[in-house]
């Protein structure tokens, strides 16, 4: 049962895209005084100024994901039926919900904090879970989903990840499914959201002028910490957010994808863009983002039945590096004998060997 | 233009009772969940459930059938008090409906007075790719109404069907009730729509059809109660059971054995019985939902027995 609390909890949780400035944001909230559960993943060359992200969270979220078979950037529609599922588990919203009652401070634990940031690449998967952890905590949740261009994310998950080894057609591909993964994350994550307290946030307003949407996240999500920043963590905050950081800033020029994809990238960045405004989150756009998810819901099946081949080959191939008796069906004892010696022999002879090991046809 | 034929004429001719199925219109299904409410005097408890539902799901439908406490004009009302207008639809079911039991296995499944047809009919008025039946006396916690949210549109495509735990209560005034984790009660509630997953006749009531294909998925416990006050007759809706092998009624027989050991005082004496009394001036069913089913133990049923439906 959790430990009865006199402060008000909330947990905001930063989500969107990788590449679109969800670091700097909640390393913005964690400067202002908002606490980020340690230890943290370490700062690296992809993101100098640290990831703003608990290492527990991002175990917990791979665990999860090997489970449903799911990657961080999956393109398919159905991917957030194999891990919604993960939501109704006892045994993993029990581990949630121990955790983050954990980190949620009280009297006896003040090293936690009663206002939590948590982020992770991984999260949107998993929000509904979240969600249902924090409100059993007595918290509440709160979600920014940080909004950059497609082009400029792709531009630069190209360059920080995917290595020098590609080639012309893996680098084609790469463009292509990186496009598609944004789609299907964003227009999920606006949908994960809907009807929760939320925001959204340009990360080019966040580089431009930090102020106008930290202010606004404090006052819409009743943060104290943030409300009651005071000179010197704002002092800090404008040490830590470098607009130098936006170092890709790519257009569809330098991205290809089919012309189809990129009018649906677009068309949703358009809407997106719409809820970043004030008063801006509103039912019609809600409808037109619905129609888009149905759109590319539609396209990825398309895709996919075009595909069918190359996924079967990928089956069939994955199966035959299984143990026995998983291959049973593509090594069976006649597969191991080379056609040609297999013709020698007389069909009825053939028959009559069926019949006698019981495999007749 | 005349009215196309229907796809479960009514056996009383009335063509207003006819089923006519959504998926049957040149119009396609929108993606999306649609709760079902099929109801009768409901007014008492639907403060409780109304609005969190329409919280939760795209669209829902009620079909009142002959309540004499208001209740079709409160839902209106609470509908048009949520801003919710145009994802509301109330509609009217005036025939008497056969009690589940004896009474429902004498009845013809394509009569209008049939528990069959009434579901089949009420569930005709949904315009989404998903639906769900709901009961007027099912109350939402506020991590209910998340997972019913999720669930609108991560269902979309998957052709999976999910079951709902429910949580029985009985109140036996404002700030006391008795609520039973002794059981689990285990019944796909949420569907797709379409040929495949429409209703028929079982031996004491409807069941809804789906193929064994079909995926299905048990939502988490702790998100729904089931609302029933002592000093009504809850089980009135029921004809006798006598006649069905205790195996085919166990939920009713667990409800009957909750109910006589409320009423004769003993009720502590129940496994899985849990007395709730909330604080000065907060109701029972509000503490329920917002704070004693948060804060208790998870699992919350531990008790080995399961019934499913």
């Amino acid at each position: 049962m959790p430990e009865p609390h006199q402060e008000k909890r909330r947990v905001v949780f930063v989500a969107g895209s990788g590449r679109s400035g969800t670091s700097t944001m909640a390393g913005a909230l964690r400067t202002l005084g908002m606490h980020v559960p340690q230890p943290e993943v370490q700062a690296d060359d992809t993101n100098p100024k640290g990831f703003g992200e608990p290492q527990w969270v991002v175990d917990f979220h791979t665990e999860l994901l090997q489970r449903c078979h799911v990657q961080v950037s999956d393109a398919r529609p159905q991917a957030w039926f194999e891990a919604g599922k993960l939501a109704g588990l006892e045994p993993l919203r029990e581990r949630l919900f121990e955790w983050l009652e954990g980190q949620l401070a009280d009297n006896r634990r003040p090293e936690g904090g009663s206002e939590l940031v948590v982020k992770d690449p991984r999260l949107a998967w998993f929000m509904g879970l979240w969600r249902s952890a924090a409100l059993r905590c007595d918290a509440q949740p709160a979600f920014v989903t940080m909004l950059r261009p497609p082009a400029e994310v792709v531009g630069s998950k190209q360059k920080y990840y995917a290595g020098g080894g590609q080639g012309a057609r893996g680098r084609a591909q790469g463009e292509v499914q990186r496009t598609a993964a944004w789609v299907n994350m964003m227009l999920h994550t606006e949908r994960a959201t809907r009807g929760e307290l939320r925001t959204f946030v340009r990360y080019a307003d966040l580089l431009d002028d930090w102020t106008i949407p930290l202010f606004d996240i404090g006052r819409r999500f009743d943060l104290t910490t943030v409300q009651e920043a005071n000179a010197n963590d704002v002092r800090a905050v404008h040490a830590f957010v470098d607009p130098s950081l936006r170092r890709v800033q790519a257009t569809w020029d330098d991205v290809r994808v089919p012309a189809r994809l990129q009018d649906l990238a677009q068309q949703t960045w358009d809407q997106l863009d719409l809820l970043a405004e004030p008063d801006g989150d509103v039912p019609a756009v809600h409808g037109r983002l619905d129609a888009l998810r149905a759109e590319y819901a539609e396209m990825y099946a398309e895709a996919e039945a075009i595909a069918s081949s190359t996924t079967l080959a990928a089956h069939r191939e994955g199966l035959q590096t299984m143990p026995a008796p998983v291959n049973a069906v593509v090594k069976r004892g006649a597969d191991r004998v080379p056609h040609a010696v297999r013709s020698i022999v007389p069909p009825k002879a053939r028959a009559a060997v069926r019949k006698a090991i019981g495999r007749e046809r | 233009m005349p009215p196309r034929g229907a796809d479960i004429p009514c056996l009383e001719g009335d063509p207003a009772y006819d089923v006519r199925w959504a998926w049957n219109t040149d119009e396609p299904l929108r993606p999306g969940l649609t709760c079902v409410f099929r109801v009768k005097d409901e007014a008492r408890n639907l403060p409780w459930v109304l609005p969190q539902m329409l919280d939760a799901v795209d669209h829902v439908v009620l079909v009142d059938n002959g309540s004499t406490d208001g209740t079709a004009e409160l839902a209106q009302q609470i509908a048009d008090d949520a801003g919710a207008t145009d994802r509301y639809t109330g509609v009217a079911y005036p025939h008497r409906v056969s009690r589940a039991g004896s009474e429902h296995l004498a009845t013809p499944p394509d009569s209008v007075h049939s528990l069959t047809h009434f579901y089949n009919w009420a569930f005709s008025h949904v315009r989404t790719t998903y639906s769900m039946k709901w009961d007027g006396d099912m109350a939402l916690t506020r991590e209910g109404v998340g997972v019913l949210r999720d669930l609108s549109w991560q269902l979309q495509g998957s052709g999976a069907v999910v079951a709902v735990p429910r949580h029985p209560i009985v109140v036996e005034h404002d700030r006391l009730a008795w609520i039973d984790l002794g059981s689990r009660f285990l019944e796909p509630w949420i569907y797709p729509m379409g040929p495949a997953f429409t209703y028929v006749k079982a031996f004491e009531w409807e069941v809804r059809e789906f193929p064994p294909s079909s995926e299905r998925v048990v939502a988490p416990e702790g998100m729904t109660i089931e609302v029933k006050w002592l000093e009504d007759d809850e089980l009135a809706h029921w004809s006798p059971i006598e006649d069905f092998p205790p195996s085919r009624v166990q939920r009713k027989r667990r409800e009957q054995e909750v109910d006589r050991a409320i009423r004769a005082g003993r009720a502590e004496e129940v496994e899985g019985i849990h007395r709730v009394e909330s604080p000065d001036g907060v109701h029972v069913v509000d503490h329920l939902l917002t704070t004693w089913l948060r804060e208790r133990e998870r699992p919350l049923v531990r008790r080995a027995a399961r019934f499913d439906v």
